[in-house]
């Protein structure tokens, strides 16, 4: 099954007016000879220029009897199971999110239905952010936070309209939020869609390529609600079975309040490389090939959510290293 | 799904493949109903099959896009598409358009004595057969089935959360009542003696409730999604896909609580994708996901014959003529077997 033709999916989110449409149809424009479908919601605004573009109303909602960490996007199971059934292959296929959707379902969505999962995959989530009015969005909507966290690739729009010290004090907010982000900084999202298309974000292969920022991160927070970044690095191997304990029954009880976690984890007594990566209670894993003979074996793990300070991560961390 | 054909030793044709007419269509078949002796088969570019024994199979372009589904009126087909229309289709070929939604897809079709309903997004749009407008029926959220009863006075629509079954009452007005369940349902059916309401959910497992008292309860254990599902033999049984086994729920007598469902076994590890009952008999015609296709008793310890070998697709449709002389099978890739069942 390995050979399986996948569709891969961009999801589209950022904050009302943060220039998420001007992006979509600069791919639609300059993406000559693909056959793409746009997934708009109903809010959307007009004027997308693509032939296949279907409406659809975010239908959020919990699977497994009302499990939080298995809710899911219940239009786009629907539309992408339809749109599996067209003649004409499609290239790629682009979702575009209300400027407050939560974007953890459209994610969870990947994961979670075993349709969806077997003919499309899940690319990239990218989102637009205005760098005029990002810190203060952060602020006063916890959506906009949620969208800096979830994103694979952030492109900082409008910086043409910004002065250099607060582009610098912006992209200090996003870091902080999200270290394994790339940021791209625009003015009208003038980035090339090389960096924005065909990422392969939620491979786990791809998590050995892109190594996020596992720096040990600062521990100051202005309130509680913020969402922060936590991650952890360890030269002594970790003891596999004390891990999963900790880590398992962590995302048990705190998947809510843990956004996303990636991890390559070195084991005592395994020779593989293990490569992991979650959306809340949701994780994908795997053991990843042999360890390169010129790197170092560590194991290095972050988090991004809130209350992440409460959940004693180092002390868990640290008890999972081998005796 | 794919399926590496070098894995299976090559099959030698079925007698029904001999005799019948193998067709490579190379897009989705979506759907396919009876009407009399014929079978309209639909397609993910919009076009439309009609196959008989008298003639050659004729083709039309009815949609612009993915037909998603499809139901009978009388001798005409009813269907919906990702195009946004809803037509009415003549067995020569006249195509009539019900209506437009425009970017909005048509997502499921029925149709009682002349009464034609269609669903769009959270709409259900009924045309009283003697009325030229629809009347709305509005849902909170995406409907995900239609169905009536078997005598057309109740209309069962499934939904997030539930089902919501409309009904009119003695001054025409339309009442509906609810059945709540949390989740997403998708098909849904009355059963033929009117007893029970069944839906497959967007989680591996049916909800089925018993009218009488609404008395609920799930009919799980299966490994994926149950796609298709068909009572058989009037209510004797509920045959089901969405495991390696074709799980078949008794639903005489007192029903199927407490009770263990009859598993109709087939060789490997393939999922039943497409579950087509044999009219009036205990008896199904079972696709699965590698395409082939399998005709069983249910009881008499399942005995079996294959009616197609495998193609690398799931089957995606089965349909019979009504005076079960013929069958048509279709698949996710297009390839379709329209034969004769009986030996001449």
């Amino acid at each position: 099954m390995e050979n399986k033709h996948q569709v891969p999916v961009t999801v589209l989110t950022g904050f009302l007016g943060a220039g998420k449409t001007t992006l979509l149809n600069r791919i639609l424009t300059e993406q000559h000879g693909q056959k793409y479908a746009v997934i708009v919601n109903e809010f959307g605004e007009q004027g997308i220029d693509n032939d296949l573009v279907v409406d659809a109303d975010e239908e959020v909602f919990e699977m497994n009897n009302g499990c939080i960490c298995c809710t899911v996007r219940g239009d786009l199971i629907r539309i992408l199971s339809g749109l599996m059934k067209r003649a004409d292959k499609l290239d790629a296929i682009i979702v575009e999110t209300t400027g407050l959707a939560d974007p953890a379902p459209v994610a969870q969505t990947f994961f979670v239905d075993q349709d969806v999962a077997n003919k499309t995959k899940l690319d990239a989530i990218v989102t637009v952010a205005d760098a005029v009015h990002l810190s203060s969005q952060i602020e006063d909507h916890h959506e906009a936070e949620e969208q800096i966290a979830f994103g694979d690739v952030i492109l900082l729009n409008k910086i043409d309209l910004v002065k250099d010290e607060n582009i610098d004090v912006v992209t200090k907010r996003i870091r902080k939020i999200n270290p394994f982000a790339k940021i791209i900084k625009t003015t009208k999202c003038g980035a090339p869609l090389k960096e924005i298309l065909n990422l392969d974000a939620f491979s786990l292969k791809r998590i050995l390529e892109v190594e996020p920022d596992f720096l040990e991160s600062d521990h100051d927070h202005e309130h509680d609600d913020d969402v922060t970044s936590l991650s952890f690095v360890s030269d002594k191997p970790l003891d596999m079975e004390k891990f999963q304990n900790w880590f398992g029954k962590l995302l048990q009880t705190k998947g809510q309040d843990i956004m996303r976690t990636k991890g390559i984890l070195d084991f005592k007594g395994e020779n593989d490389r293990y490569v992991f990566q979650g959306v809340h209670m949701l994780m994908d894993a795997s053991p990843m090939g042999k360890w390169p003979d010129d790197k170092e074996r560590s194991s290095r793990l972050v988090f991004i959510g809130r209350n992440l300070e409460t959940m004693n991560l180092k002390e868990g961390f640290e008890a999972c290293k081998s005796e | 799904m794919t399926t590496d054909l070098n894995q299976f030793p090559q099959l030698d044709k079925t007698k029904f493949e001999q005799r019948g007419i193998q067709l490579e269509i190379g897009v989705p078949v979506t759907c396919a109903v009876s009407i009399g002796n014929y079978i309209a088969a639909g397609f993910g570019d919009g076009t439309i099959r009609i196959f008989s024994s008298e003639e050659k199979h004729k083709t039309l372009k009815a949609h612009k896009g993915v037909i998603l589904c499809m139901a009978k009126d009388g001798d005409n087909i009813l269907t919906g598409g990702d195009d946004g229309y809803f037509l009415k289709i003549s067995l020569n070929g006249e195509i009539n358009k019900i209506a437009n939604f425009g970017s909005r897809w048509v997502d499921h079709v029925t149709a009682h004595n002349g009464n034609l309903v269609c669903s769009s997004g959270k709409v259900v749009y009924y045309w009283d057969k003697n009325k030229k407008e629809p009347k709305s029926l509005n849902h909170d959220s995406t409907i995900g089935g239609l169905a009536f009863d078997a005598k057309g006075r109740r209309l069962a629509v499934s939904r997030y959360g539930g089902v919501t079954i409309w009904k009119k009452d003695y001054s025409n007005k339309w009442k509906s009542t609810k059945l709540d369940w949390k989740g997403s349902h998708n098909k849904v059916s009355f059963s033929p003696d009117g007893k029970y309401l069944v839906t497959s959910m967007q989680e591996n497992v049916l909800r089925c409730w018993r009218l009488k008292d609404k008395l609920d309860f799930a009919m799980s254990g299966y490994g994926s999604k149950v796609k298709s599902f068909a009572f058989i033999d009037d209510t004797s049984y509920l045959a089901t896909s969405g495991a390696i086994d074709a799980i078949c729920w008794p639903f005489d007598g007192e029903g199927p609580m407490g009770r263990t469902p009859i598993c109709v076994p087939y060789v490997g590890n393939n999922q039943v994708t497409f579950i087509e009952p044999f009219p009036d008999e205990k008896a199904i015609f079972a696709g699965l996901s590698d395409g082939s296709v399998f005709l069983s008793q249910i009881e008499n310890e399942n005995k079996t014959i294959i009616i197609r070998s495998f193609t690398g697709s799931e089957v995606s449709a089965i349909a019979m003529t009504d005076d079960k002389s013929s069958i048509f099978i279709g698949d996710m890739n297009g390839n379709t077997l329209w034969t004769s069942i009986w030996d001449q």
